[in-house]
């Protein structure tokens, strides 16, 4: 079929090295490439306009594996979400985020799709995002500075700007996800609503992590995708939730509180009545099942 | 010594007699899809063709003040730009209200203004963009109820009460109907917008041929022969000079059964650059622009005795015709049938209007209607039932129609399997001990309700006498290897017709189906044929096949005769030879004789000839008559399980009991049930066209939800053999069937499930919600 | 005039050079540029599957994979597993099971079938109709298509 317009494009680069990467990311006048699959329904729709280079970071190994270092188990960027189904480290250290990866897409778009881009693309919807952000993950971006690459670490929730919009740099990259490794008993839960197990563009996302401690949850994180701008953390509703036991009326307000927390839009996939609703239920449903496990 | 040699063996061997019909056959196409060698018209290019794009207005309601081709003509690697002005002014479309460019004014956001034909797609769109029209918006008009009011904006100026076409029918008395009515119940119906979603997006390469006036045209139509008048028409050609050959179609439901603006503007394109032209939609075009199910608001009136016997029905349907007129407006003549012959109905009144609006145009769709009926009809019975307090399976067995029952319509039932549908498909799914279980646990805890639901189905099974003829040709040729070629003029859409049509054939001659080849493909070697629609292609083209083999059998078997001085109705065909009566002795081989045949003094081919008509009549001025050779009955229960916090129903089963007639293709036919009840569990609970004001809000499959392979039911399906006299081997039609039943089934199980009754398609979750919560769906939404 | 850019890679065990627009995708160079056509154009949007090639391995949809990207990896398409006695089996059970009528979006699931068995020879029902989520069927109802994989893990065994 037809490809748009892309006179734009007056480079095309598929470096090996990060560093080379980095040099040719520092004009700024750059589109990533990774595995592809929002950058090319994005393009094609007239949503993303091809800057002067498409940088095609597909190759260069640093931006690979999966290890765990130190207290955090870290995604390079190229990860993709086959690998987040696949890697026996992340089903040990964050279970949360195999979950998600279950529920993605489809298993063509899986083995393309990087968690990498899903970050970058900061949907709404983003189906990595709302357990990374339950996770604390933080971001990694590297840049070329006086002939040297150097990276900074910033938490997930203030990567994330609004619809499509990320504080990533026009010079940097990102390189790497680092989820925390959680210590003691945690519960870890994530649901996408939907009539498919994955397939659909979410309506409702969420996840849930704790602690367990005294019979609740502590160091309770509550995200919620698709009821935002972006993913969102729920402050309010887990501040109902630290450190009270897991009795029905703590499990009703704080899916009160989250019903009332969320701001969702109306749009041709639910109504925002709808939506709020379904935080509300689903969210009682989860912190039920975490009660009852 | 002196012997004589004797002809005849002592004791020839018998030739062991396997039957095709009711076997698992794969379909013969089926290696060449699996392994990627098919082409479809998207895969096939011809030498020096140009890529065909269309401008479409994007505009509800509008008057065309100006449109400016210039820049667009300049640039390089354009062949063609068309607009209304340098084409003949003829319309298109059941009310020839349908001008393929569009002058004057523009009726809706597909509406075609313009035409280009390139070097290649980048280029043609290009074009596009620089094509430069000025309009000026008039009042749109978007609420089919507001089409008739007064002041209403006027959609085509022939048609100033915005009426495009209008139906009424009665029988009996209705009066008399509600007089004897012991219990009436009354309901409003909606029924929305979904579409075709075949695979394999439209698409047409038109090759015209200056200096002979021949036109070739590479089309997924499902009726060739009527299109060949159609393009005819509108391209005011000779008939005679059009040649339309299908190549295999990437699925067709129905939606290619009508001429479409795309398609002679194709035509056009090529007569203006006398280059042969490709135009194919995109798939977001064809959500935009391809023809809908017809939506359709059912007011529906019904009663019924206390005994449980139907007293009158009384339906009164609007019909949002958009802006142009397709087969959608004609569905009242197949939703009148089920009105009036669904069950034993003695009274009864229908009336429908198809109004002009600035939205989608309809066209035809699997099952024409009766989706739409049924859904009405079919959650009626249930109410009835309930008031009456009697179970939905009672209530249906009392007002089942039997073999040689004729209907207030006029239709025949010869062969008739509805009460054994009925009771199977109950029988088998446990559905009066579950419905009433369900019942007793509405009000338990648990948020995840069960639910259980029935309902029927009646649709034509032999045909339907809508056009001149019914009927269909076949030409049989056998070659000199015993190789038989079956040339049919019925198209083959997916279904599998071309695999029936050859079992149908070997059986009759006693050759396997590697013997077989079936040409299906072009009008200018295969025989008449009305077209593949009302699920009439086993029925029809069966019998035409069987009609040319009997033909082919009867000269073989007397040449055989001739041959072997026996008596020819002492010998038959099987396995490959003619064999002799009762034992199915081996005379001779099947090709030894057809080689003696074209080698003898008096050589002769055997090839046969046959057209069938079935002995259907057409419907008088009031649409009664038997219009079908035979009629085809369904009964579907469907399980589901309503989560009530969500709104989602997930369809756990089906257990579908179909009268087949007869099994012809086991294989081919499980395939057709499963297929059309995974459409039907689409209509009813994912799907939805989102039009908002006069535009799809869901061009794609994002948001067009079809049904995918994680959340199809267990499917149980039974086939009743009435075994129909005049069907080929008994066989009806069956290929709408199984999806007419299914929403309505489905609307009943939720119903069995939560005790809220939902008038209104599609039952997705927050439709279900709502319901389930008494809130009404909200208005149009943002994008 | 789009940028263009020389890729050369393995194309059904063949090496192959063409050159390609930047930002065009593999379907269009597959079909368009070296005229195999069995691999099809659904949605272009990554949504029906009937674009599906395995890259490395692994299944991807081509409408969504920049042609670029194909340079020094192993593709393969329909008419490359058609030529593969190992695909034979899955084929053969398309063909016998049922699962083909207008046969539009079977390339795509013969791929995804072959995917789907080479990473897990023994799938549950459960497994195989999560493994084909992604590719869209309007016939069939998906029922003999499932049986088809099915039967072809068993007579893979």
């Amino acid at each position: 079929m037809a490809q748009p317009d892309s006179n734009e494009v007056e480079r095309y680069a598929a470096p090996e090295s990060l560093d080379e990467a980095l040099d040719l990311l520092a004009d700024g006048d750059a589109t990533v490439l990774a595995g592809g699959t929002d950058l090319m329904v994005q393009a094609q729709a007239g949503r993303v306009r091809y800057r002067g280079t498409l940088l095609n970071v597909r190759r260069i190994a640093a931006l690979r594996g999966v290890r765990v270092d130190g207290d955090a188990l870290v995604l390079g960027a190229l990860t993709t979400i086959s690998d987040l189904l696949d890697d026996p480290q992340v089903a040990a250290h964050a279970p949360l985020l195999a979950q998600a990866a279950d529920q993605f897409a489809s298993m063509q778009i899986r083995n393309a799709a990087t968690v990498g881009g899903n970050v970058c693309n900061a949907s709404p919807a983003g189906d990595t995002l709302v357990p990374m952000l339950a996770l604390d993950a933080e971001v990694e971006l590297a840049t070329r500075t006086d002939g040297a690459t150097v990276s900074r670490r910033l938490p997930l929730e203030q990567f994330l700007l609004g619809p499509g919009r990320t504080a990533r740099a026009l010079h940097e990259l990102l390189v790497a996800l680092h989820v925390p490794l959680g210590s003691g008993d945690r519960f870890t839960a994530f649901d996408k609503f939907g009539t498919r197990p994955a397939l659909d563009i979410s309506t409702v996302s969420l996840a849930i992590c704790g602690r367990r401690a005294d019979g609740g949850l502590a160091d309770v994180r509550v995200a919620y995708g698709a009821v935002g701008p972006t993913p969102l953390r729920a402050r309010a509703t887990e501040a109902l939730l630290e450190g009270r036991p897991l009795d029905d009326a703590t499990i009703e307000a704080a899916a009160a509180a989250a019903h009332a927390e969320v701001s969702p839009i109306d749009d041709v996939r639910a109504s925002a009545w709808y939506r709020r609703e379904l935080v509300r239920n689903l969210t009682r449903r989860m912190l039920r099942h975490a009660a009852a496990t | 010594m002196h012997y004589e040699s004797k002809v005849e063996p002592i004791a020839p061997p018998p030739v062991a007699r396997q039957s095709l019909i009711g076997q698992r056959i794969s379909k013969l196409d089926a290696p060449d899809k699996a392994s990627g060698r098919t082409r479809y018209i998207h895969d096939l290019n011809l030498p020096g063709q140009l890529v065909g794009k269309i401008l479409r207005c994007n505009r509800a309601h509008a008057r065309i003040v100006a449109i400016d081709t210039t820049a667009a003509r300049a640039l390089p690697g354009v062949h063609a730009v068309l607009t209304a002005a340098d084409i003949p002014q003829r319309c298109i479309g059941v009310n020839k209200d349908n001008p393929p460019l569009k002058s004057g004014k523009v009726r809706s956001p597909r509406d075609e203004v313009a035409a280009v034909a390139a070097d290649s797609e980048a280029i043609a769109l290009q074009a596009l963009a620089l094509i430069e029209v000025v309009y000026e918006d008039l009042p749109p008009l978007f609420d089919a109820r507001a089409a008739t009011r007064p002041g209403a904006p006027v959609i085509q100026e022939t048609k100033p009460d915005n009426v495009s076409i209008a139906f009424d029918y009665d029988h009996g008395d209705l009066a008399a109907g509600e007089a004897a009515s012991d219990v009436i119940v009354e309901e409003t119906f909606q029924l929305h917008y979904v579409t075709h979603c075949c695979m394999g997006v439209s698409g047409i390469i038109a090759d015209f041929d200056d200096n002979s006036g021949n036109l070739t045209l590479y089309s997924n139509t499902q009726v060739p022969f009527l299109h060949k008048r159609e393009f005819a028409e509108v391209l005011e050609l000779d008939p005679s000079r059009i040649r339309i050959i299908q190549p295999p179609i990437g699925g067709g439901f129905g939606s290619k059964l009508d001429i479409y603006p795309f398609e002679p503007i194709c035509v056009y394109l090529a007569q203006a650059t006398g280059r042969p032209v490709k135009l194919v939609f995109t798939r977001e075009e064809e959500f935009l622009a391809s023809p809908t199910r017809q939506p359709a608001t059912v007011r529906l009136r019904s009663g019924a005795k206390k005994d449980g016997t139907l007293t009158f029905r009384d339906m009164e349907v609007l019909l949002d015709n958009g802006a142009y007129t397709s087969w959608g407006a004609t569905i009242p003549f197949v939703m009148m049938q089920t009105a009036s012959s669904l069950y034993r109905v003695p009274h009864c009144r229908f009336h429908s209007a198809a109004v002009y609006t600035n939205n989608p145009t309809a066209g035809s769709f699997r099952g024409y209607g009766n989706l739409q009926a049924t859904f009405a009809i079919e959650q009626q019975m249930d109410r009835l039932a309930e008031q009456l307090g009697l179970d939905p399976l009672e209530l249906r067995l009392i007002n089942a129609q039997e073999a040689g029952e004729t209907t207030g319509q006029g239709m025949q039932f010869k062969s008739c399997g509805f009460k054994a549908c009925l009771e199977t498909a109950a029988g088998a799914s446990d559905f009066t001990r579950k419905h009433a279980a369900n019942v007793a646990r509405r009000g338990d805890a648990d948020p995840v309700k069960r639910g259980i639901g029935i309902a029927s189905m009646l649709h034509v099974g032999g045909g339907a006498k809508i056009y001149p003829s019914d009927g269909c040709g076949t030409i049989l040729k056998l070659d000199d290897f015993g190789h038989v070629t079956l040339l049919t003029g019925a198209s083959e859409i997916g279904q599998g017709s071309e695999t029936v049509l050859a079992q149908l054939v070997g059986e009759e001659l006693g050759v396997p189906l590697s013997a077989i080849t079936v040409v299906n493909n072009d009008t200018e070697v295969t025989p008449w044929d009305v077209g593949v629609h009302a699920s009439r292609t086993t029925f029809i083209a069966g019998n035409s096949a069987l009609g040319a083999a009997q033909l082919a059998k009867e000269k073989i078997l007397n040449a055989a005769a001739a041959l072997t001085d026996l008596d020819p109705a002492a010998l038959d065909l099987t396995g490959g030879w003619v064999v002799r009566r009762p034992n199915d002795a081996q005379v001779m081989t099947l090709d030894k004789l057809l080689r003696s045949l074209h080698f003898k003094e008096k050589a002769e081919l055997v090839v046969t000839s046959f057209y069938y008509e079935p002995p259907s009549v057409h419907q008088d001025k009031g649409f009664k008559g038997d219009v079908s050779a035979a009629y085809a009955w369904a009964t579907q229960v469907v399980e589901v399980e309503v989560d009530t916090e969500t709104g989602i129903v997930r369809t756990l089963k089906v257990t579908a009991a179909h009268d087949v007639g007869r099994v012809l293709n086991r294989l081919g036919l499980e395939g057709q049930i499963e297929g059309g009840i995974v459409m039907g569990q689409g209509y009813g609970t994912t799907e939805e066209l989102v039009v908002e004001q006069g535009r799809c809000r869901n061009p794609n499959f994002r948001d067009y939800k079809l049904v995918t392979a994680p959340e199809i039911p267990e499917m149980e399906l039974h086939f009743i053999e009435s075994r129909d006299g005049e069907g080929p081997q008994g066989a009806k039609g069956v290929g709408e069937a199984p999806a007419i039943c299914m929403a309505a089934a489905t609307a009943n199980a939720i119903y069995n499930a939560t005790g809220v009754q939902i008038h209104r398609l599609p039952l997705t979750p927050e439709n279900v919600y709502r319901a389930l919560h008494g809130q009404s769906t909200p208005p149009a939404m943002e994008p | 005039m789009p940028l263009q850019r020389e890729i050369e890679f393995t194309l059904n065990g063949c090496r192959t050079r063409v050159a390609v627009a930047v930002t065009a995708n593999a379907l269009s160079m597959l079909r368009d540029q070296l005229g195999l056509t069995g691999t099809k154009y659904g949605c272009g949007e990554g949504e029906c599957g009937a674009c599906t090639i395995l890259v490395d391995g692994a299944s991807v949809n081509a409408c969504l994979l920049f042609a670029v990207d194909c340079d020094g990896r192993q593709v393969t398409t329909i008419e490359g597993l058609a030529r593969d006695p190992a695909s034979k089996p899955l084929r053969a059970a398309f063909v016998s099971a049922g699962a083909v009528q207008c046969g539009f979006c079977t390339p795509g699931l013969v791929v995804q079938g072959s995917h789907l068995l080479a990473r897990n020879p023994h799938p549950s029902e459960a497994e195989i109709r999560r493994g084909i989520e992604g590719n869209l069927c309007r016939c069939t109802g998906y029922r003999k298509i499932i049986d088809a994989i099915a039967d072809a893990a068993a007579a893979l065994d």
